[in-house]
This record gives C-alpha cells, structure tokens and sequence, in this order.
C-alpha cells in the first residue's frame, strides 16, 4: 500500500482551524515570562486596592510598604529568620532517616508490617496540628518540643514514599533474585533501596514543607524567638506590614530548602541513572 | 543417559477452594542434555508457569520434576534464566549487569570479566560494557540479559518469551544470535515462545501445550541440519512444518473450546 504523501493531506493556511490568541503562547516567550508577569499583575492590583480604596495599613498594607519594612527591620527579621531555619534543617534532617529506617523494617519484617502498618495510616488521620500544645506539656518551651513536633508531622511523608517506592521492584526482578539465591536482606541493600530514591525524593518534597509548618506552629505556641513568634507578635500590634514581611522571608526560606532537595534529587538521580 | 530435565506428571493449582484455577495438569516430558527445546502455545496456556516451576521460582502442586537427576525444591544456581523483560539494574554499567550473579555467588568478579567480554562480543555488543542499560536499546539490553544468563556457566538456561517484548526485525537479529550462542555452547535450553517460526528455527524439539487443563498436547522433532542458518526460513520444509504445527495448535485449542462449551 502507498502512504499518502504528507503535501497532499496538508491543508492550506488560513483555511485550517484557528485557535484563539489564549490558547497557545508565541514560541519565543521564555517560560518563566508569563508566572513573573502574572505575579507582578497581582502585586499591582493588591497596591492599587489598598491606596485608592484608602484601606487601613493595619487591615491590609501594600505591597511597597511592606517590602519598606522588610528593608527596614531587616536584621530584626534574620535575627529570627536563623532559629526557624536551624529547627526546620534539624527536623527535616532527624525525619529523612527516621522514615527510611521505619519503611526499610515495614518492607523487610512482615511481622512489623502488620503490626505496625494500620496503625501508622490510622496514624495519618489525625489532625496533628491539634496535638501541638501537648508537645510543649511534655517537652517545654525550648527548641526540642518544637523539633520533636516538626519531625512528628514531616517524617510521614518520607515513611509511606519510601516503603513504597522499598516495594516498586518488579516481579521478574525479584524472580531474578530469588534465582540466585539472594536473602531479604540481600534484595532490600542490593535491589530495593537503590531502586526507591525517585520514591524518597517526592516524599522529602511534601516533607521539607511540612518541616517548616511545624516549627512555625511551635513558634506561635510558645517561644521568645523565630519568625512565627514574630509574626505573632506583629499581629497582636496591628503591624500587619511586619507580619507579612516575616511571611516572605518564610517563603525565601521554604524556596531554598526545597532547592536544596530538588539538587539532591538531580544529583542522585545522575548517579543512579533513573530514566 | 538420563535427561537434563525431567518432568513427571506435573500440576499446578493456583487458589484453593471454587477460586481453585488449574494452570498445568500432568505435563510429562523430558531434555536431554545439550538440546534446545521449545515451549509453544497460546498466552495464557501455562507455559511461562511450567518454566518457572521448573526454574524452582514456583511452588508445584503435584508430579515432581528433575534437573540434573535431583528434585527441584528451590532455585538453583546451576540455572540460568532469561526474562520477558532485561531485568537489568539501571545503576550499574552492562558489564556490571553481566556480573552481578557472580558477586551474589561470592566469587571473584575479576576470574569472569575475561569471560563477560567474551559474551559481549558473543552478542556483538563489545562496545556496551561500560553502558548503563538506559543508553542501550531493548534488544541491546536484552543481549546484555542473555549474557548475565550464560556469565556463571549454567547447565540449563531457561528463557520466558525472551523476544517477544521487541519489534520483528530486533527479533530476528535476537534470533540469529541465539543460534550463534547455541552452537557456542551448547547448553540445555527450555525457550517459551508463542512464535511458530521462532519455535522452528531455534528448536531440536518443540513441545506444543495447550486444552483445558493445559498440558502438552504434542511433542515434535524439528529435522534441520546444525549449524542452522536464518536463511532455512524461506525453505519448503520449514514453511511446511510451521503450517503443521498451526494445525496442531489450532487442533488443541478446539478440543478447549470443544469443552468449554460442553461445560457451558
């Protein structure tokens, strides 16, 4: 049979369906154009609202007078930018190894797999912001409460996408292993742990934001110091402006760490050969 | 002599109770050392069952099979096997791969890398051994497989539909590096394949499995002279046989079909 040559299905331009100027972006705008442009949008209508509708700066403060107060109090901000980033690093890092070492024994003991597996997803279900005071009952009002209460909340994400990615091990690979021989402990070292780092990595991605909810959490509980205190103390004077400047900062912060675990991922990645 | 391989009488029953589903029933044959054999038949009529049984990977309900006169009740390192799919580990480079039954036997990696390349070049691959197998086609790295297969010098080597995941031209370069391979060395080869022609041109015998239960159906000496060459292919005598052994596989599916309506 002869194909149809593709000069005489073409249709001739002008002629063919015409798509709407929203639907598809000109090929030579840079991808990150249109986010930034947008954002910038939003910041212009939010300073507009708030000076020509002569809103109270304690109610909402535009966006220029908070960047002023950002620049203003900044080594005010830092000073308690550095708790909240030590604690969120610590928790962060406690869980990593917490939630692979919990999933390697779920995948490995079936015994501990069935003894501890619906718990932990029973677990899962309870709002665990609500048991924040009771970390400052137990552990007092220093930075272990709140590391041990970060490392509560983040380290599940970690634990079910490891376990999982522990499990993602093809049938006939693990046929493989049992044809030479190989022990549990073989296959879980060998075969499953370098087979799950995809699986870690977009738990650490849920995680490392969760590592920062939890620490700022304490901070408003109970604390002298970090920018959920901060921002606390911002609100209860009506310095909405400082509030939001620590709010930003938080979002610095939050970027970096998760770069931080995006660059792990790639370099690993590389390493490992995932494609 | 005894056989390589021996098969008695051999049952599978997957579930229990009404879910109980018979997947082989009193499949009785046998290999002699050094020949090529060949399971065929339809998807899902058992035969990649029967393999792994034999490969120790399955449990077997009855009957008892033997591989180098002793029962087989656990995998064995004697056996090599060839997947579906490459089964490679994606972090380590082809000659790795390769070798990875050796470091698992805890013998000296170094005592098989003369051989490794070897094989690699057996497979015309030479040029793959410091790949990792995302650089490496799928045939090329189910050559790599084959290669893992043959590293530690089974007496049996065992393949499950090894081609039949690669497009029809890949398939045929597989198939005439599989003849090559064979001639090399010479080993006791059970190849489960649903390819009539695949089954002709790489087989001393093909087993035909098929009805319901599954069980083998017909047992059939394929007469063509070793060395073998793909070009026997557009031969009289192999187009013939192949039209024959249709007959018989269409033969047994209606005596499955037969039943199921009798049943029905």
């Amino acid at each position: 049979m002869v194909e149809p040559s593709s000069s005489s299905v073409a249709v001739p331009r002008g002629i063919g369906p015409t798509r709407a100027w929203f639907v598809r972006l000109p090929t030579q705008v840079p991808a990150l154009a249109l986010p930034v442009a947008t954002a910038f949008l939003f910041l212009a209508a939010w300073q507009m609202i708030a000076v020509l509708g002569h809103i109270s700066p304690a109610i909402l403060p535009p966006p220029t007078m908070v960047l002023a107060r950002l620049t203003e109090n900044f080594s005010l901000i830092m000073k308690h930018t550095y708790p909240t980033t030590i604690e969120t690093l610590l928790a962060f890092g406690i869980s990593i190894p917490l939630g692979i070492a919990l999933a390697a024994l779920l995948v490995y003991s079936t015994v501990a797999q069935q003894a501890l597996y619906p718990n932990i997803i029973f677990f899962q279900l309870i709002p665990k912001i609500a048991l924040a005071p009771l970390f400052i009952v137990w552990l007092g009002i220093g930075p272990s409460s709140r590391i041990t209460f970060s490392v509560f909340i983040c380290f599940f994400p970690i634990l079910i996408a490891t376990a999982a990615g522990l499990r993602a091990v093809e049938t006939n690979m693990l046929r493989l292993c049992r044809s030479l021989r190989m022990s549990e402990w073989q296959v879980l070292v060998r075969i499953r742990f370098p087979t799950s780092p995809p699986y870690i990595f977009s738990g650490m991605k849920i995680s490392v934001t969760l590592a920062i909810i939890g620490v700022v959490v304490g901070e408003f509980i109970a604390s002298q110091q970090g920018l959920g205190y901060l921002i606390l103390f911002a609100s209860s004077r009506q310095q909405t402006d400082l509030a939001l400047a620590c709010i930003a900062v938080l979002c610095v912060v939050g970027l970096l760490l998760y770069g931080l675990v995006v660059v792990a991922e790639k370099a690993i990645t590389a390493l490992y050969d995932f494609r | 002599m005894q056989p390589e391989i021996s098969c008695e009488r051999v049952r599978k029953i997957y579930g229990k109770g009404s879910a109980a589903f018979e997947a082989v029933n009193a499949a009785t044959f046998a290999v002699e050392k050094g020949e090529f054999v060949s399971l065929l038949g339809p998807s899902g009529c058992g035969k990649s069952t029967l393999l792994m049984m034999i490969a120790g990977l399955e449990t077997i309900t009855g009957g008892r099979i033997f591989a180098g006169g002793s029962p087989i009740d656990e995998p064995r390192a004697e056996i090599g096997i060839v997947f579906q799919d490459p089964t490679l580990l994606p972090w380590k480079t082809a000659l790795q791969n390769i070798l990875f039954p050796i470091e698992m036997m805890h013998r000296s990696r170094t005592d098989y890398i003369e051989r490794a390349t070897e094989l690699l070049h057996l497979v015309r691959l030479p040029e793959a051994a410091n790949k990792r197998p995302s650089q490496l086609s799928g045939g090329m790295k189910q050559r790599v497989s084959l290669c893992r297969a043959l590293i530690a010098d089974p007496a049996i080597l065992l393949m499950d539909e090894p081609f039949s995941a690669l497009d029809a031209i890949t398939r045929d370069d597989m198939n005439i590096v599989l003849l090559e391979l064979w001639e090399r060395f010479r080993k006791t080869v059970l190849f489960v394949t649903h390819s009539i022609r695949e089954a002709v041109l790489l087989s001393d015998r093909i087993l035909i499995m098929g009805g319901r239960p599954s069980t083998i159906v017909a047992d059939i000496r394929v007469p063509f002279a070793r060395p073998r060459h793909f070009a026997i292919g557009d031969t009289a005598e192999f187009n013939t046989l192949c039209s024959a052994l249709r007959d018989e596989i269409t033969k047994a599916r209606g005596l499955r079909m037969q039943r199921d309506t009798d049943h029905g």
